[in-house]
């Protein structure tokens, strides 16, 4: 029905994702859990699969002896974003 | 969030990208308390100093400046416990660090010009730096009070220059007080209504 839409990010965590990304300089994981009110293991999975595409760029390291996980938009992601929106307005023009 | 995948329209995906970037404005931390550490700091030092010189005719009333390097390590342990907590940066968080960075280190410059050149006029150029921190700041995170307060800094600075060092003790600290104190108050009223909202 949307296949122009790419399916990366037609999906609703992944686009949840990536849109608090596209805003912020970087946002720690638990920052985007609790932004998007994700599992932490479905969350997981899916920056998983957003960093394998490489829209997103995932650095793991320690702050106060607790590990961190950073997550970061990458131009890849960015353009990815800018089509998928331009996609959308364009499917929702074509609706009106 | 559930695992629903390609089951949603594009409305909804509009709506989803919205509201995401709304959420993310609202991850603007309140730094109202650096506003009010050295607002009220320098209020009370402007209090003291002009106490001590006008009214007590004592020599030394520029002592009431060591409360600055105090106000800064209280800052230092602010800034390292405010780090701690933080999950997320923003471009906004990281241009008004850059600002503030850039405005204490010209705080600490023209303290070595001062020394050298005399401190009679000192309080002008401080009142003009206060100006463009609050006024850019205000900018960026689009808070009227705190661009007002900023505004109204640079003709306050112009006529402090005319006026005696007594009274430019006095034109300190109304400067401190329109562009630290109470925009630093309304930005704390604003960011504890929009904490009680979320």
């Amino acid at each position: 029905m949307f296949k122009d839409l790419n399916p990366i990010l037609h999906s609703q965590l992944r686009l949840a994702v990536i849109s608090l990304l596209i805003s912020v300089k970087e946002a720690e994981f638990t920052y985007i859990r609790e932004k998007t009110n994700a599992t932490a293991g479905n969350l997981s999975v899916q920056i998983n699969k957003l960093k394998d595409v490489e829209y997103i760029d995932v650095t793991k390291q320690f702050k106060d002896n607790y590990p961190q996980t950073i997550c970061k938009i990458t131009p890849k992601g960015i353009k990815a974003f800018e089509e998928y929106v331009k996609s959308l307005q364009t499917y929702l023009g074509v609706k009106k | 969030m559930d695992n629903v995948e390609n089951e949603f329209s594009p409305e909804e995906s509009l709506r989803l990208i919205s509201s995401m970037i709304e959420t993310t404005k609202n991850s603007l931390k309140d730094r109202s308390h650096y506003f009010l550490l050295w607002g009220w700091a320098v209020f009370i030092a402007c209090i003291g100093q002009y106490y001590l010189k006008v009214i007590m005719n004592y020599p030394n009333h520029y002592i009431v400046w060591w409360i600055t390097p105090v106000v800064l390590i209280i800052q230092i342990f602010m800034i390292v416990r405010d780090r701690k907590t933080e999950n997320v940066k923003t471009f906004i968080n990281e241009v008004s660090a850059y600002l503030w960075t850039a405005i204490g280190l010209s705080f600490f410059a023209t303290s070595f010009i001062f020394s050298k050149v005399g401190w009679q006029n000192c309080y002008p150029v401080y009142i003009i730096l206060y100006g463009i921190g609050t006024y850019v700041s205000g900018s960026i995170i689009k808070f009227k009070p705190l661009i007002i307060g900023g505004i109204i800094c640079f003709p306050l600075a112009a006529i402090t220059a005319y006026l005696s060092f007594d009274y430019q003790i006095i034109m300190l600290a109304v400067a401190i007080l329109i562009s630290y104190i109470i925009p630093g108050h309304l930005l704390r009223i604003k960011s504890r209504k929009q904490q009680a909202h979320v």
